[in-house]
């Protein structure tokens, strides 16, 4: 893996880190490859961390539409979780904050997922 | 020889020594210099930096340069890029498994510096050139396809006056695309963003196009009776359904104008809010819409509103390409920097065509296709 690099792996999910800053077309389609790869070979819910990721472009997003619909379609889901203020911001213009389940970090995202 | 052209370098060496004393001979040779003390390290700065050309030791401890270029080789980002080895001796053991890794050429570290910039500028030429051979003969097709996604004229509307300005990335037709669509009793104005890839963005495009002016079309001749929201949601439907435009989403602004009413009503899909100037106030709105993305979902959540136009108010819808900013070497997305930007231009009485020079000028630092529609209100209608 490239661009995701696990940082820890539990029984019903994944946490990997985005080690990417500008996430522009540069790296959408290799980065789809390799979230594909990773929700396949896991079988269980990613929750990405995108702390270092400080701007997106429209094909990256389309990259992580793309793997989110690729987990639903297997029974599992894609978390989102330390989206930094820009990031999030366009999420919302663009009402993807509606598709993905965003959260500012894992204790929290482990809190309201396990409510729900 | 190779003025003009990009050239950022990425030197990769274990030597300190040499790599200062490589890197300020490139540098003085006006190249832009990246280094990098191990294969680890380069591959660390390859994921935020896309350079040009790679230059890199062969003998390195930890990973070595062919282990590197094996690592490099797995990116598709990345793989493309012309990579060079230094090796401190002639190995044709080496040099043959390097080769064979699609390394384009070893340089020995015993070889002139004049000489090794001289190399690099001729294989920066040379994939300069080919470059620009393949995309023309790709600009030819498309010429002969006569496809366009954009329109080549402005409609004519009573009581209102439309224009556009579109700039596509790299001139690569890519995701942006425009349509006015013309009806006996209504104009029908079209804007979205696939999300895509240059070329590939390109292609796909016309497949919506297809879907939306087909959706379009059926709309007026079954009299209206479908709903903008309505409109879209047949978009949606359709492609989500279409197998291949599997994970091709796009972004999409509905605007239709009832040519004896003047009445406007708006729908988006996934788009960023419109803006809308009123010059008697001087305030510049964001109308925004509730839409999702085109492909992200069955149900698109879609709805429409009428946007009341005075006369003299203006409606500008964008794409996302023009809220990206360069600032301090790094790219970020603005929505409100972008507005505020715009009610400069139009509280100073700027008009469109003033815009969209200042559109132009800013134009170099934009990094993906930007398109912006102008809608002004010129008459009451009855």
């Amino acid at each position: 893996m490239y661009m995701l690099k696990i940082i820890n792996e539990h029984s019903e999910h994944i946490v990997a880190k985005v080690a990417i800053t500008e996430a522009n077309l540069n790296y959408s389609n290799h980065f789809k490859t390799e979230l594909v790869s990773l929700l396949d070979s896991k079988r269980r819910a990613i929750w990405l961390d995108m702390e270092q990721v400080s701007y997106v472009d429209s094909s990256f997003l389309g990259s992580l539409v793309a793997g989110l619909k690729h987990a639903l379609s297997a029974g599992n889901d894609m978390v989102l979780l330390k989206v930094q203020k820009d990031v999030h911001d366009l999420l919302k213009l663009i009402r993807l904050d509606k598709v993905f389940k965003i959260y500012t970090d894992e204790a929290s995202a482990t809190i309201a997922i396990n409510k729900g | 020889m190779a003025t003009g052209i990009s050239k950022n370098i990425l030197l990769v060496d274990d030597n300190p020594l040499f790599l200062k004393i490589l890197s300020q001979a490139f540098t003085t040779a006006g190249f832009n210099c990246y280094t990098a003390a191990s294969g680890t390290e380069a591959l660390d700065r390859l994921h935020t930096f896309k350079p040009d050309v790679i230059l890199s030791d062969y003998e390195m401890p930890g990973m070595n340069g062919l282990e590197f270029r094996l690592n490099v080789l797995q990116i598709d980002a990345l793989k493309e890029i012309p990579f060079l080895f230094l090796t401190a001796h002639e190995d044709e053991g080496i040099m043959y498994t390097g080769l064979n890794l699609q390394a384009i050429d070893y340089v020995l570290k015993t070889t002139p510096f004049d000489v090794i910039v001289a190399k690099l500028n001729n294989l920066l030429h040379t994939v300069s050139k080919q470059r620009e051979i393949t995309e023309k003969e790709i600009r030819k097709t498309v010429a002969a396809l006569n496809i366009k996604t954009v329109p080549a004229t402005l409609p004519k509307l009573n009581g209102f006056e439309v224009d556009f300005w579109h700039r596509s990335y790299q001139n690569i037709p890519g995701g942006d695309f425009i349509d006015f669509i013309d009806t006996k009793s209504y104009l029908f104005i079209v804007i979205g963003d696939l999300m895509g890839k240059k070329w590939d963005a390109w292609f796909y495009t016309f497949t919506y196009l297809s879907y939306i002016r087909a959706a379009i079309r059926f709309s007026v001749i079954t009299n209206d009776t479908t709903t903008l929201a309505g409109i879209l949601q047949q978009i949606n439907v359709v492609v989500c359904q279409d197998e291949g435009l599997t994970n091709i989403l796009s972004s999409l602004s509905l605007v239709r104008i009832e040519k004896q009413t003047g009445k406007v009503i708006y729908s988006g899909a996934g788009d960023l809010p419109l803006l809308h100037y009123r010059p008697d106030t001087q305030e510049l709105t964001q109308i925004n819409s509730t839409g999702m993305l085109l492909g992200v979902l069955p149900d698109g959540f879609y709805t429409e509103q009428e946007i009341i136009m005075a006369p003299s108010d203006q409606l500008f819808i964008f794409t996302d390409g023009l809220i990206d900013i360069s600032s301090g070497g790094r790219q970020k997305t603005d929505y409100r920097y972008f507005a505020d930007q715009m009610a400069g231009y139009l509280q100073a009485g700027q008009s469109f065509t003033n815009i969209k020079d200042n559109l132009r000028q800013q134009a170099a630092g934009l990094t993906d296709d930007s398109s912006i529609i102008y809608i002004q209100k010129t008459n009451v209608h009855a």
